[in-house]
């Protein structure tokens, strides 16, 4: 009986294949999506669940309440460490200092040579304490956390220590430098840590190096302040649980918090929080939040509901093909159960072969998905928890797909089956097909409305007006010490020799980046405002370098200290001041120190990116902390005026590695997440495009086919092409539109939350709706016209005398 | 083998009723082969489809092999029709999508018959109508006289007591029509109950018996000798 149902399965799908066809490329599209999806879904679920224990594992983090807004802190207050060790003696508690962009000199095994191995670090060098690795239980290939007691110290991973040493065997026990400034052993090996983690540990000196060099490092010891790279992780004994901590948390917080403008507390952070918690970051790459993966999720289950949903109608509209089939099998003495078991094992026979399909499908997307979803760990497809998923979505979609219309076909009365007295309207309803052509359609105008939306929005900003020219910069980035700033000058001087380079300007931070260095501050000799200020250090030439445009007063003149203000016009908006004008000469005082005058007030630029506020802000001169170099080149000459610029830095600062950008592709890289999401977005929206269309063009070749006799006789009678064509593209139009009556509020609540994670954000107007139900009107009209206008120029007397 | 009595059967719409059997009573012997003739309309295929179990009547008694079948349930029916009754259409009813000899397995697949016993059997069929060479084609490559022959030898297969056959030779031409009544006839000898219905006179006479039906009721019998 198998057999035969095989049989007729194949030859079905045979005879029919532009059926088969369709049903399957719908499926097996879907599934790959479905597969793909799950893939980058279960990686990002699987961040830092290989460390043993992960379940007890927190991450020590502050709260500070400040009277006009919240902030959470990864860091704590650098001698929390050694209170929290004092008051949870019970917990297992280690720290990490966090300096990102480090710089790395292998020296090989002689302390004193000059290298030119020079390496930046872009995941950072992680100072951690030995008790880090008690919280961390990582696996060490030599040496041991103790080792990270003594100062001057260096754990690096299996992949580091081949990398700098050639060969990590013999890396124990060689020198590093680090930052220029730091001479280091290398006193033990870590295994590579998975690429799924946010502890990216590749070098790890010791803390305390990093607690002996505070000038470096700022390392304060101080209760007030805090430190966002300073951050403590504690694991719990397996009897305790996070929640018995709160009060005791509370009751450290208060204890030892009392200074500073905020009310900060400690709380604990769950490890597997870490990955998905935007407010608080994180030491990875990126973070996701879980709405966005469930969001994921749901299109991968819109798209295969939607590639069942084709099954369903096409397999109901074909029903009528095989009435005879049904009949002749009932005739002879076949039940509805058998006959529904025959259908169904069909509809299994096609999801297999969708499945295999979709299976391979999924393994070729799978490189560019990874790119697009920066995913760096090597995921295969062929993995048996992959396999799995993929058989029980078979399963799955068998039943979704398979078993309506098999209870209809089963249930055909013979009688009626042997006489073709079946049409596809009387199978199965007319409604239910066209319900589920709606519902098919609303999902895919959903997504192209969702597209539309993220779309525009990623375009706005990245057109947006950011208030200053990010064009034909270049910003190299180095550590802020004493010996970069002494050649600044002469680097500098060297640089404008060049009539290609326009200007040169040395600061603590570029116009717009993700840093936030803020301060209590008082206006005009009052008390301290209840809002923070917002600083950024640069020498007189930032305002020329990067564009920024003065609505009132000058830049400061040259000076290597403070020796006055340039403020923005959101502070101007935040002290309630109407007249920029008004406010030059007045004096504003930081975190209690010295009075300086405000000198200008510039037109507002984005200091941060697009998803934040501006925030007040003020700029002054301050030598010791400049950091980034700014280098404004002309256009003309590019390619030689930044080798110009390279050989300079090679010439000034041999100890320094280079890491020149320009500025707009720092300001893409700010983006960069919305920009994967966008592009995730356009492709799963182009394939549920692509499954729906695949629906309709079934679906409109069987009512061409169904309705050959109708449309001649219709002919026969005098109507024309236009008018036939007509005839097939109505119902589908008005589908269409109730569809977009569905989709679009639908669409419309779910965007407009998206986009209240951005400060700067479009409005959605009626036209994204109208382009919208414009574009799948028109995609609709072109799947449904080619097979409506071939039935339309068909000879009448043929389709006649097939009667 | 059959005894319908007092049968009716009505076809309703919104606006209009059609009476196809009314009050019509009738009895086959065991091996016996009777037509039944009547103009269009009169109800003769909604005899023959109650006479199969493929519809059912509204009022009235059908005895068959001695059981009331009336109010069997659709499973029953499909178990008694499995077993007992084979069919010949005007219009052959083979499967496309299968070949000549896997059409002629089907009703053996249905009663749970073994692969090997199938084979023989459907070898055995094949070869009394003639039809061996072609076990491997698909019905579309064979004439209308061969089809016909595949759809005997499918309803033969299974050793039903009762074959029902609606105008059998209604889609072939005469030395076609003859060889499949000369078939049936010889199905009859070997003991095989036999219902027909005709429109044709000329095969009408190959049976013991004709029933002349008009709206809803029999109005003639010819007993032929």
């Amino acid at each position: 009986m198998i057999r035969n149902y095989l049989i007729m399965a194949f030859r079905n799908m045979n005879r029919h294949r532009a059926f088969a066809f369709i049903n399957i490329a719908g499926l097996a599209v879907g599934i790959a999506s479905c597969i793909v999806l799950f893939l980058v879904v279960k990686y990002e679920l699987s961040y830092d669940q290989f460390l043993p224990g992960h379940q007890q594992v927190y991450h020590v983090v502050t709260k500070q309440v400040y009277p006009d807004r919240v902030h959470y802190q990864p860091g704590v207050a650098t001698p929390a460490l050694d209170a929290l060790r004092t008051d949870f003696p019970d917990l297992a508690t280690g720290a990490i200092y966090h300096n990102s962009g480090g710089q790395v000199t292998a020296l090989g095994k002689d302390p004193n040579k000059q290298s030119d191995q020079k390496y930046i670090e872009g995941a950072g060098i992680m100072f951690a304490d030995p008790q880090f690795f008690t919280v961390f239980p990582y696996t060490w290939l030599s040496g041991s956390p103790s080792v990270l007691s003594e100062p001057n110290t260096v754990v690096l991973t299996r992949k580091m220590a081949t990398k700098y040493f050639g060969n990590w065997k013999e890396a124990q026990g060689q020198y590093l430098r680090i930052d220029n400034a730091l001479t280091m052993r290398v006193a033990g090996i870590l295994e590579d840590v998975p690429l799924n983690t946010d502890f990216p540990l590749a070098v790890v000196p010791s803390l305390i190096s990093s607690k002996n060099n505070p000038e470096l490092y700022g390392y304060d010891n101080d209760w007030g302040s805090m430190n966002s790279n300073f951050q403590v992780f504690v694991r719990l004994p397996a009897n305790v649980s996070a929640a018995s901590l709160d009060a005791r948390m509370q009751a450290f917080s208060k204890k030892y918090y009392t200074e500073g403008r905020s009310v900060k507390s400690n709380f604990l952070q769950p490890l597997s929080d870490i990955h998905f918690n935007k407010e608080i970051e994180s030491f990875g790459d990126h973070s996701i939040s879980k709405a966005t993966l469930w969001s994921l999720s749901l299109v991968g289950v819109f798209i295969i509901l939607m590639a069942c949903i084709n099954f369903v109608n096409m397999s109901t509209a074909q029903a009528v093909n095989r009435s005879k089939e049904i009949g002749i099998r009932k005739v002879l003495g076949s039940r509805r159960s058998s006959l529904f078991g025959q259908m169904m094992g069909e509809t299994a026979a096609m999801v297999f072969i969708a499945l295999l399909l979709g299976v391979v499908l999924a393994a070729l997307c799978l490189p560019y998905v990874k790119y697009v979803a920066s995913i760096e760990e090597p995921l295969s497809v062929f993995n048996p928890q992959v396999l799995l998923f993929a058989l029980v979505l078979g399963v799955l979609v068998s039943f979704l797909a398979g078993s309506y219309p098999a209870l209809v076909v089963s249930g055909f009365n013979p009688l009626l089956a042997l006489k073709n007295k079946f049409s596809s309207a009387s199978v199965a309803g007319v409604s239910l097909r066209r319900v589920l052509v709606v519902t098919q359609f609303a999902i895919s105008q959903a997504l192209i409305i969702g597209t539309i939306i993220a779309v525009t929005q990623m375009g706005a900003i990245k057109n947006a007006d950011i208030g200053f020219n990010k064009d034909a910069v270049m910003v190299i980035s180095a550590p802020g010490d004493s010996v970069i700033q002494s050649r600044q000058q002469a680097f500098k001087s060297a640089l404008l020799a060049n009539p290609q380079v326009k200007a040169v300007s040395f600061s603590s931070d570029v116009p717009s980046s993700d840093n936030n260095w803020s301060n209590n501050f008082a206006f005009d000799h009052k008390e301290d405002e209840n809002f923070h200020l917002f600083l950024k250090y640069a020498d007189q030439d930032y305002f020329n370098t990067y564009g920024i445009e003065f609505i009132a007063g000058h830049g400061f003149s040259k000076s290597d200290t403070v020796n006055g203000y340039v403020v923005n016009q959101t502070l101007l908006k935040k002290l309630g001041i109407q007249d920029p004008q008004s406010v030059i000469g007045k004096d504003i005082r930081r975190g209690g120190g010295q009075w300086f005058p405000i000198v200008g007030v510039v037109k507002d630029f984005r200091t941060n990116s697009m998803r934040d506020d501006i925030v007040p802000l003020a700029i002054a001169s301050w030598r010791d902390v400049y950091s980034a170099s700014g280098i404004k080149i002309s256009g003309t000459d590019f390619t030689n005026t930044t080798a110009f610029v390279q050989t300079q830095w090679n010439k000034f600062f041999p100890e320094y590695a280079n890491t020149s950008s320009f500025m707009d592709e720092r300001i893409a890289d700010f983006y960069r997440q919305e920009d994967q999401l966008a592009l995730l977005y356009k492709i799963f929206a182009g394939i549920a495009i692509f499954i729906s269309c695949l629906g309709l063009y079934g679906l409109v070749s069987f009512m061409a086919v169904q309705r050959t006799r109708e449309v001649g006789i219709r002919k026969t009678l005098g109507a024309s092409v236009g008018q036939i064509v007509y005839l097939f593209s109505k119902e589908f139009t008005l589908l269409v539109i109730i569809a977009f009556a569905v989709a679009a509020p639908l669409a419309w609540l779910f965007m407009n939350k998206w986009l209240q994670n951005f400060t700067y954000k479009i409005n959605v107007g009626a036209g994204i709706f109208v382009l919208a139900i414009v574009i799948s009107m028109v995609i609709a009209w072109i799947t449904v016209g080619y097979k409506s206008l071939r039935a339309a120029l068909a000879n009448p007397v043929k389709s006649l005398r097939n009667e | 083998m059959i005894k319908i009595t007092n049968l009716e059967k009505v076809y309703r719409t919104e606006e209009v009723e059609t009476i196809a059997l009314n009050k019509l009573s009738l009895e086959v012997k065991q091996g016996e082969f009777v037509a039944v003739m009547g103009p269009s309309g009169c109800g003769k295929s909604t005899l023959l489809n109650i006479l199969g179990l493929l519809d059912d009547a509204d009022t009235g008694s059908f005895i068959f092999n001695g059981i009331e079948v009336v109010s069997f349930n659709e499973r029953k029916r499909a178990d008694l029709r499995k077993h007992n009754i084979g069919f010949v259409f005007q219009s052959f009813n083979l499967i496309d999508e299968l070949t000549v000899f896997e059409n002629v397995e089907l009703p053996l697949i249905y009663t749970g018959v073994k692969a090997a016993e199938r084979k023989k059997k459907v070898d055995e069929v094949l070869n009394k109508v003639q039809i061996m060479h072609r076990r491997n084609h698909y019905p579309q490559q064979l004439s209308g006289g061969q089809q016909q022959r595949v759809a005997v030898a499918r309803a033969v297969v299974n050793d039903p007591k009762l074959i029902l056959a609606d105008e059998p030779t209604g889609n072939l031409d005469s030395s076609n029509g003859n060889e499949v009544m000369q078939m049936l006839t010889e199905l009859n000898e070997q003991g095989t109950t036999i219902v027909m219905v005709t429109h044709s006179e000329h095969d009408a006479r190959y049976s013991h018996r004709i029933i002349r039906m008009l709206d809803g009721q029999t109005v003639l019998q010819n007993i032929m000798v």
